[in-house]
């Protein structure tokens, strides 16, 4: 092993330094926080169990959290299912070339704001909107969108598609080509070759991709608000009306603590299953 | 089936790009609350935004917060790749988990947690707290990028260096430098851009130095106005180009490296 | 052939660029140059150009917004500042007392201000302006009337001159809230028959949270500022709890279907105020920009303010607006004698200040608020 010396420490000690200042710390803070109490609009720094007990008794914050992981799930799922014949088509049924610059133009959102996405989506789906003008042509509608749970999950998978879309593709893109030109040569069905090939190969990638999509949505405020119409809100709502209209910090503090638990418990299990090897037969 | 995916993956994109170009194309459209058909071309909402301090003030904002969160989540991001390619020690995996963390964790907790921290240690609503906290969100960007970079060098180049007498500082400047020097360029555009774009956490801890993106949240609190759909289109513009020199540079040298 | 006139549309390209940002470089000087900032917290629309620009430019200072909606997000942002950071508080006027009661705000002297040409005399000595040893510390500027705010392609004025018609059942889907929780509860106290809607005890209380869940069927979503407007313009939602003209009158004045009444349970009124911060280091400034706002010129620009319009408080502002923007006055009733005149109604009894919550705390009205939105 290598002395530690000046110059290994160098690269070493900026990081914990500044990620402990800027990211430990408040984190730490925040669950803290969570055991202070407001008096007089004025925070004091006690441990007392007061928000957590007040949190976790109210049904609302349940029924939030309950909607707000569902909704997340959803988004994540829904997300997954849409994207996978995309990503199929683009990993198998494109040159190489042609997924490289789709995977470049799949990055564009990355660089759109979303809350302009957002504000355009609500444009789109408005009662008098440009998506019920178009079908009110031939007809039909006009359908209420926005405002309801269809909102929300619209603005979910504005965010969260393009980064499933090209996790599936890189996944797929990688397989080996022999296992699947094998399971042709057997006389695989391309349905059964997905089934037992596809799947079990890139299931890393599928999960991983999935895990986004539900981190990504569990954690937005801007599609429940503006596209759902906070109603339901979500918990990300919660922590919003919380520090930015009450000024019940510790109340949000607990909701933060609640969602990185949560948050923490989903990924480690989806992690674990993502790597766990096949038991073998 | 062909047909079916074809036609699949082009609704999917449709999805995906549909909302940017409405944008786009509401962003010249005459008529403030935005509805079929369009009422006439018009270039105003994109001179409202121009004759508007407001909006200078917060892209001068936003300008200072993403070129200084480029330059120290870059250094950040640099540190830790060299860190990581060249070191094996205990609690290496924590030391990494520090710096890559950030990312999975929703943007609305890291807010929450940056304004309570930020307001316990008298540093909120400055410019210096945004760049703080940027810095966090996208420094595992640039070490991802740099780290890349470092696992296409010649191990023995390092080596040869000192063994030629090359101290490692003058290693370090004359050998690892120069060749991340593209990742390292690449990187300070691609944090520049994630943190242009960046508005939750900026919302919560600028007070009153907000960024553009935070701008456009209270236009879109405040009134509902087309003048979000000119700035988004500029916004894109400006990230878009700062992808575009990122990618260009790294793909540039991928391909320089393999001739 | 084809390469010229590429050139010659590239030279007009460039010409254009170069022109805009010609044109550009005096804003972007004067929102880059060093010029004093007047920091202000206020609704949405108080620090835009069309309130401030004449006062920036006569008195060569800037005004630097932030904006809040509601009380609580008011205290909040207060809270969440470093002291210091604002100069000017535009507030709620019951939120006023509580300014007051943390020592927040500096003392006014009254005389520098004409209290008696008021439109009228409970604006004098509105509550929580004037602590108890008659110092003065708030400035009231304008105000405005809560009620129904309606879409009239579904509803008769008659039939919104309820709040009952909030439970009608073609509105299912499509009331929407403004989110905050003075206003909607403040109304629906109104039509439990508290003729204090503010001060009631606790079983008025347990029945106005009663009322107001029962309404949760109907609701189509809880809107901040900009959402309210959308809202009700794209046709999302058909009525709206706890607005009034505020609202209805910019989207009138943009040709949407909408309006505002007064119900016969009576309406609330919004009372809008200006402090000064203690911390300020520009109070000479902000004094100068609270007497502008008393002015007439000041008073009719409030009542004309962009960003949501308001009633002048002094009769001079009001004879003025009259003479420049005859319109407008008729419009909002702003006319001595009109029916719909809001002092007159005032003075009918029909309308109750809004208050901050008297038997409970406003932190329970806001809990019982994130409560019914997750109903």
């Amino acid at each position: 092993m290598r002395r530690l010396n000046l110059y290994a420490l160098t690269f070493r000690l900026p990081i914990i330094i500044w990620q402990t200042l800027f990211f430990i710390g408040p984190l730490i803070f925040v669950v803290a926080m969570s055991f202070f109490v407001v008096r007089n609009f004025q925070m004091v720094e006690t441990f007392e169990f007061d928000s957590w007990k007040r949190m976790l008794s109210r049904d609302f914050v349940w029924d939030a959290y309950v909607y707000t992981v569902l909704m997340a799930g959803s988004a994540a799922i829904l997300a997954s299912l849409i994207a996978f014949p995309a990503a199929y088509c683009l990993a198998f049924q494109t040159s190489a070339r042609t997924r490289q610059i789709a995977i470049l133009l799949l990055i564009i959102p990355f660089f759109t704001s979303y809350l302009v996405r957002t504000f355009s989506w609500y444009t789109i789906l408005a009662e008098a909107g440009v998506l019920n003008g178009a079908v009110g042509l031939v007809g039909l509608g006009p359908y209420t969108l926005l405002n309801t749970y269809v909102g929300t999950l619209i603005g979910y998978l504005t965010l969260v598609m393009p980064l499933v879309l090209i996790l599936q593709t890189v996944t797929m893109a990688n397989i080996d080509d022999r296992l699947i030109q094998a399971a042709r040569n057997l006389g695989c069905s391309p349905a059964r070759t997905i089934w037992t090939v596809i799947l079990p190969a890139g299931k890393t990638g599928f999960v991983i991709a999935a895990l986004f999509a539900f981190i990504l949505s569990f954690g937005d405020f801007v599609a429940p608000f503006y596209l759902g119409g906070s109603n339901p809100p979500t918990l990300p709502i919660l922590i919003i009306d919380t520090t930015k209209a009450g000024q019940q910090w510790p109340r949000a503090a607990v909701v933060a603590v609640i969602m990185m638990v949560t948050l923490f418990v989903i990924a480690f299990s989806a992690i674990m299953y993502a790597y766990r090897k096949r038991a073998s037969r | 089936m062909t047909l079916f995916l074809r036609t699949w993956l082009c609704l999917v994109a449709g999805f995906i790009f549909l909302p940017i170009f409405v944008s786009m194309l509401f962003s010249f459209n005459e008529a403030r609350f935005p509805t079929l058909p369009l009422t006439g071309f018009t270039t105003g909402w994109y001179e409202a935004i121009f004759s508007d301090p407001d909006f200078w003030r917060s892209a001068k904002n936003s300008l200072i917060v993403s070129t200084t969160t480029a330059v120290i989540a870059t250094f950040l991001g640099f540190c830790t790749a060299y860190t990581d390619y060249r070191y094996s020690f205990r609690g290496k995996s924590l030391f990494l988990a520090i710096i890559l963390l950030p990312p999975t964790i929703p943007l609305i907790i890291i807010a929450l947690a940056m304004l309570a921290w930020f307001s316990r240690v008298g540093m909120s609503g400055q410019v210096v707290s945004i760049i703080a906290a940027h810095t966090v969100l996208t420094a595992p960007f640039a070490m991802a990028i740099i780290r890349l970079r470092l696992s296409q060098i010649d191990e023995s180049l390092e080596a040869a260096a000192w063994n030629l007498g090359a101290s490692e500082w003058r290693a370090m400047r004359e050998v690892i430098l120069p060749f991340c020097k593209p990742a390292i360029l690449s990187s300070l555009f691609l944090t520049a851009a994630v943190s242009f774009d960046e508005f939750t956490v900026s919302w919560f801890v600028s007070g009153l130095n907000k960024t553009l993106p935070v701008h456009v949240l209270e236009i879109v609190q405040g009134t509902i106005d087309p003048q979000v759909n000119a700035i988004g289109t500029l916004v894109f513009g400006v990230s878009i180009t700062l992808v575009v020199i990122s990618q260009a540079l790294i793909f540039f040298r991928l391909q320089k490296a393999s001739t | 052939m084809s390469d010229t006139k590429f050139m010659q549309t590239k030279r007009g390209f460039l010409k254009t660029g170069l022109a805009s940002v010609a044109l550009t470089t005096p804003f972007v000087n004067r929102a880059w140059a060093q010029t004093v900032e007047l920091t202000m917290l206020g609704w949405y629309g108080t620090a835009e150009p069309d309130m401030v620009g004449e006062f920036e430019e006569a008195n060569n200072v800037k005004f630097v917004p932030k904006y809040y909606a509601g009380g609580d997000n008011m205290l909040a942002a207060l809270a969440q500042n470093p002291p210091g950071t604002f100069d000017i508080i535009h507030t709620d006027a019951e939120y006023a007392k509580l300014l007051v009661a943390n020592d927040l705000v500096l003392e006014l002297d009254p005389n520098d201000y004409a209290f008696d040409d008021l439109l009228h005399d409970d604006f004098k000595s509105f509550a929580g302006h004037w602590d108890d040893s008659g110092k003065l510390y708030s400035l009231i500027t304008r105000f405005g009337h809560l009620g129904v705010s309606y879409n009239k392609d579904v509803l008769t004025a008659e039939e919104a001159a309820s709040y009952e018609v909030f439970w009608d059942e073609r509105l299912t889907g499509k009331v929407g809230h403004f989110d905050w929780h003075l206003p909607t509860l403040g109304q629906m106290s109104l039509l439990m028959g508290n003729a204090s809607p503010f001060d009631i005890g606790e079983d008025a209380w347990k029945a106005v949270q009663e009322k107001t869940l029962s309404l949760k069927p109907q609701v189509g979503g809880y809107f901040d500022f900009g959402g309210t407007f959308a809202g009700l313009k794209n046709g999302e939602m058909l009525a709206m709890v706890g607005i009034g003209d505020w609202v209805t009158g910019i989207l009138e004045r943009d040709g949407a279907p909408v309006s505002s009444v007064v119900p016969k349970e009576g309406g609330i009124q919004w009372t809008e105020s200006y402090s000064i911060a203690k911390t300020s280091e520009k109070a000479d400034l902000a004094l100068k920009y609270l007497a502008y706002t008393m002015s007439p010129e000041g008073q009719v620009k409030t009542a004309q303010m962009l960003g949501y319009p308001g009633h002048c408080v002094t009769k001079a502002g009001r004879a003025l607006l009259n003479e420049v923007d005859a319109a407008e006055a008729q419009r909002s009733g702003q006319v001595d004698g009109d029916p719909r005149d809001p002092i007159t109604l005032i003075n009918e009894g029909r309308i109750s200040y809004r208050d901050i919550p008297v038997q409970q705390t406003l932190e329970d009205w806001n809990d019982f608020w994130s409560e019914y939105k997750n109903a």
